[in-house]
Formats: structure tokens, C-alpha cells, sequence
């Protein structure tokens, strides 16, 4: 592999931190990468990198089993323990000697390990997946493993920039908040996990290779597909939600088509079994410059397509400059 | 029977990891998952004629992992909930029979008569989405396919009981087991997380009235194996018509003569899969 090659998915320079007192560790990872791919900074000391480990977070951490003033999985845990930093890729290097030692892998935090000494190649290949790794699982939405905000936020702009044509659906629920007060959050999640498994398995039906759907959190998605295809993709979603979403609610209430529940102010009422809403923007011949721009007009959409208490779908057909 | 005993065989059939089945409606669901334009109706439909595959696919969308136990139990939404990776992976895992008998072919043949009454029992009974309860029919015998796989010297013994005594399956069952397949059922439908209306139709379509949340679908299963059986339409594994509960059709408001309509119109549906033969 060209080591000059980018390190996928990433498109800018990474920060790495390096934590070891060996200089064979220090020439061999150094030397992985050119620094305009990964720039290290270097601690000979564990105790000297751990304010700036928590003020300036790198992109990866390598740390040495043998620092001279802590032992390198108590830093590695130190790291891991607090939820802000748990994200940050971590990679221990080990000797031969600690597989045999260490009998409790649950205790340490790591996300990887090297065994020393380690051919380049081979390191190399350890740390570019683990960062992969860290970029996958880092921003997905825990209930339905969906990929979440940054991924969203990051793909809708890498579209804008690449001037790409793409229509863009922001799906939510409506009566949903009813549905879970009557019927307690874990049924709630199981018409959470139901929706998303009907917008993936619609959009993915289209077999597009831009296509994408995420999960921004609760009962909103969103998801990207060719213009040319997204009122298709809208009609069946709402076709495949309204049959099936009833099965979330119990017999009576299916049967009645509506359920009595308390609303905002606590007063007691009747709610319509839940209805999708969905609300596309297009980006016709790169009309839109950034990100804000499209959930901007999203949320005027998702209003007009609220009124309607059915599920419903509306496209934005505007000009986008009189739109703002 | 010794309790036990009964633990140790349900242990056994609950085990079940391959259930095969026919090759007919394999085949063509087979041909269906590699084409990219099939649609999922199409499936749907095909599947909707086969109690093995019918019953895998609900297995898999009631599992825990999809994060929604219970609540599905049509083919066509099971196939949207699933999408065509993990139905394609559903299908090409599936084995056939080692050896086709007769008994099975016409087991097979049975349950989809059985599927098709269901439907339209349903609608004379004017119940609502009538298409939910043909799966029940579809899967009312499959306790007997899950023996038959997990224990075969068990399906002999009926057999030669059915035979020399001239006793119906279910009676020979009991008599061999301890217990029927109705009870088999009862156990895979819960070991599946199977929906409750779904269970309670395959639970119960010996015993309709006991069927605790929704006889209807009981009732409704009771009737359909009775007129099918009846029409000797495909086989149950022995040559009587089961008796027919009257409560069953007092539960379901309908008088003996609305059975007439609905045997009309079973003659039709019976025509329309005629070119289906699963031998």
C-alpha cells in the first residue's frame, strides 16, 4: 500500500498523539505516514500528555504499554472513562509478554493493540482501520444504529460541494409523543425501530449508490436520493408506514383507530394512530451553498406537511433565493 | 404423560434449526430474490403458498434483534420490515426435502387449501383486514412438518396408528406424543415471538372456544380445516373430516348456510392455484 495514499474516509490532516519512550516505537509509527496525512505529537512522559489530551483531543492516541511514569492502560482508561473522549480512537502497544500476563481484556479500553516489535505494514494497517472503525460506530444513532448528525451533516455538505443534484427527505412522526406517553418508551422504540426499518428497506429498494439514511434522533430521519426518484421513494414509504405502523398499537385501540391520552397541558384526549410526514428539499444546479440552508427550508416544509394530520409528503419546488 | 418426558420432546422440536421444504415454491421464490425487478407483492405472493418458508420469515421479522417481538404477522409487511438482503439470505439458506413423500406433498397442499378457506371464511364473517388469517390457516399443521423433521420415527409410528386403527392424526398424535400439534404450535409460536392473534389461530383451531384473546382467529382456522378437509382438498394425514364445533360459527355470527357462499367461492380460488402442484 502507498503510504502517500489518504487515510479513507478522511480528507483533511489527522492529529495523532504518540505516548512512548522507546525510540523504535517512536521511528517506526512516525514514519508511517507523511505529516501533511498524520501529523504526531510526541510524549516521552504519560503524565505530560494528558492536559492536552483533554484540551486538544487527538484524532488517534497511541500509547505505549511502558510509560516510565504510569502504566499506559491506566492512561488508556483514564481517556475511556470520560464519555466526551471515549470517541478517540485508542491503540496500545504491547509486548509478546503482556498476551500472556493479561487475563481480564474487559479492563482495558483500548480499541486495538500493536504487538512490539511491528512490521510497518502491518501497523499500518491496524491504525488506518481502527480510525475507519471509530468514523463508523462514532456519531450512529444507539437505537437504531443508524448513522447520526455529524455523518448526516457531513454527507449533505460533500453533495453541496461536489455541486451534485440530490433530493433530500426529513421524515418524522406525527402523534408519536401521544403514542409513547400512553404506551411507555419501549413501545415507543419499537415504532421507532419499525419506521426506520421501512425508510432503509424503501430507499435502499431504489439501489442507488448516493442514497443514504440517517437517523438525527427520536422520531426524525432523514435520507438522500436522486431527485428524479424521491416522490416514488415518499409515496411508498407512506404506503408501507400506514400498513404496518398500526400493529404497534394494542387490539382495542387498532380497532377504534384512535387512542386516549393526555396532551401537553394534561388534559385528557383523542389522538389518530401515528401518520408520517415527510418534507424533501431538492438541490437542483447547486442552488444551495451550505448544510443550514437545506434544514432551514426543511423545517418550513415539515410545517406544511404537519397540517395535515394523514401521512403526507411535499416537495419544495421554490427557487431556493426566495426561499430564505 | 410423564412431564418430563413432554420437556425432553419439546426441548427436541423447539430445536428445529433447518426446517426444509418443497422444492416447488422454493424454486420460483429462488428465481424471484435475483431478480432485481421483482416486486415485494410478487414475493409476498409466492411465499404466501409455502407454511416452511411463511413461517421463516415471520420467525426472522418477530425476532428480538428487529427490535419489534409480536407485532407482525402478514407475509407482505414481514418482507418490507426485512428488505431483500435478509429475505434473499432467508431463502438461499433453506434446504428441500431429502426425500418428497406423499403424506407431505399433500400435507402442503392442505395447508394453503386451508390458507385460501381462512381468507374467505373471514370475509363472510366480515372481519376486518380478512387476508391476515390465511397465514393462520397456512401454518395450523405446522407442528406436524416440525415433528415429522425433528423426530421421523415419531411421523411413522402415527401413521401405521392412523392406519391400523383408523384414527384421525391429531388422535394418533396424542397417542403417540402425549400430545397434538396443536400444542407444538403453541410452543413454536412462543419460542418465535409470534404475534398473539397468529398464535392463538394455530393454537386453537382444535379446541376454537378456548382461545383466550382472539377466538375469532381460532374459530376461523377451525372452520377452514373442517370445508377443506371436507372438499378433500390436499391431505391433513388421514382421511376424516375433524368434527365441527358449532360455537365456532356462533362466535363468528354465521349460520351453516353462509358455509354454502363460501364454498362457492373456495371452488374458484381452489381452480385459480390448480396449476400449483407441489408434487
Amino acid at each position: 500500500m502507498d503510504s502517500c495514499e489518504r487515510i479513507a474516509p478522511f480528507t483533511r490532516q489527522l492529529n495523532g498523539f504518540l505516548l512512548t519512550p522507546r525510540r523504535e516505537i517512536l521511528e517506526m509509527v512516525s514514519g508511517l505516514w507523511t505529516t501533511d496525512l498524520i501529523a504526531w505529537t510526541i510524549y516521552a512522559r504519560g503524565k505530560s500528555a494528558i492536559e492536552n489530551l483533554f484540551t486538544d483531543p487527538p484524532d488517534l492516541l497511541v500509547v505505549d504499554s511502558r510509560m516510565p511514569d504510569m502504566p499506559g492502560t491506566d492512561l488508556v482508561n483514564l481517556i475511556k472513562s470520560e464519555n466526551v473522549y471515549r470517541q478517540v480512537p485508542v491503540v496500545l502497544c504491547l509486548d509478546a509478554q503482556d498476551l500472556v500476563q493479561c487475563s481480564n481484556w474487559s479492563t482495558i479500553e483500548a480499541d486495538d493493540f500493536l504487538i512490539i516489535p511491528c512490521a510497518a505494514d502491518e501497523a499500518r494497517a491496524r491504525l488506518s482501520l481502527t480510525l475507519c472503525r471509530a468514523s463508523r460506530s462514532l456519531d450512529a444513532n444507539p437505537l437504531s444504529r443508524l448513522p447520526g448528525n455529524t455523518t448526516i451533516i457531513q454527507r449533505i455538505q460533500e453533495l453541496i460541494d461536489n455541486r451534485q443534484d440530490f433530493a433530500l427527505g426529513y421524515v418524522d412522526l406525527d402523534f408519536f409523543k401521544s403514542f409513547n406517553d400512553k404506551y411507555g418508551f419501549s413501545r415507543g422504540d419499537e415504532a421507532l425501530l419499525m419506521t426506520a426499518r421501512i425508510i432503509v428497506n424503501t430507499i435502499r429498494s431504489f439501489s442507488c449508490a448516493s442514497s443514504f439514511v440517517g437517523h438525527v434522533g427520536g422520531d426524525d430521519f432523514v435520507f438522500i436520493l436522486p431527485p428524479d426518484m424521491v416522490e416514488d421513494a415518499c409515496r411508498q414509504i407512506i404506503d408501507r408506514f400506514d400498513a404496518i405502523i398500526p400493529n404497534c398499537y394494542d387490539p382495542e385501540d387498532q380497532e377504534r383507530g384512535f387512542i386516549r391520552s393526555t396532551d401537553r397541558k394534561g388534559n385528557f384526549q383523542e389522538f389518530p394512530i401515528m401518520a408520517i410526514s415527510l418534507a424533501v428539499v431538492l438541490n437542483l444546479d447547486a442552488r444551495l451553498k451550505h448544510f443550514g440552508e437545506a434544514s432551514q427550508i426543511a423545517s418550513v416544509l415539515k410545517k406544511k406537511a404537519k397540517e395535515n394530520p394523514k401521512s403526507c409528503y411535499v416537495i419544495d419546488r421554490r427557487d431556493h433565493s426566495s426561499a430564505a | 404423560m410423564a412431564e418430563d418426558l413432554k420437556t425432553e420432546y419439546k426441548g427436541k422440536l423447539l430445536a428445529v434449526k433447518d426446517l426444509p421444504t418443497l422444492p416447488k415454491v422454493l424454486e420460483e421464490v429462488t428465481r424471484l430474490v435475483e431478480d432485481p425487478d421483482a416486486s415485494t407483492d410478487k414475493i409476498a405472493k409466492v411465499i404466501s403458498l409455502d407454511q416452511v418458508l411463511t413461517a421463516k420469515v415471520l420467525k426472522m421479522v418477530n425476532s428480538p434483534i428487529y427490535g419489534f417481538p409480536g407485532r407482525i404477522g402478514s407475509i407482505h409487511n414481514a418482507l418490507v420490515l426485512l428488505g431483500f438482503n435478509v429475505i434473499r439470505g432467508v431463502i438461499i439458506s433453506t434446504s428441500v426435502f431429502d426425500i418428497m413423500t406423499k403424506s407431505m406433498v399433500g400435507l402442503w397442499e392442505h395447508s394453503v387449501g386451508c390458507a385460501l378457506a381462512c381468507t374467505e371464511i373471514a370475509k363472510a364473517a366480515g372481519l376486518k383486514d380478512p387476508e391476515e388469517y390465511s397465514v393462520a390457516g397456512l401454518l395450523h399443521d405446522l407442528g406436524k412438518v416440525v415433528a415429522a423433521v425433528q423426530m421421523p420415527q415419531v411421523k411413522i409410528d402415527i401413521e401405521a396408528l392412523v392406519k391400523s386403527q383408523d384414527l384421525t392424526y391429531f388422535q394418533a398424535e396424542k397417542k403417540v406424543l402425549g400430545f397434538g400439534h396443536d400444542r407444538i404450535n403453541a410452543w413454536l409460536a412462543g419460542h418465535w415471538h409470534l404475534p398473539v392473534r397468529l398464535t392463538e389461530g394455530i393454537s386453537h383451531h382444535h379446541t376454537p372456544t378456548r382461545a383466550e384473546h382472539y377466538p375469532a382467529s381460532a374459530c376461523v382456522v377451525h372452520i377452514a380445516d373442517f370445508l377443506v378437509r371436507l372438499m378433500e382438498y390436499g391431505s391433513g394425514g388421514d382421511d376424516n373430516v375433524p368434527p365441527l364445533d358449532p360455537n365456532a360459527l356462533k362466535i363468528l355470527k354465521l349460520q351453516l348456510k353462509d358455509l354454502e357462499g363460501v364454498l362457492d367461492q373456495l371452488c374458484d380460488k381452489f381452480l385459480e392455484v390448480a396449476d400449483l402442484s407441489f408434487a
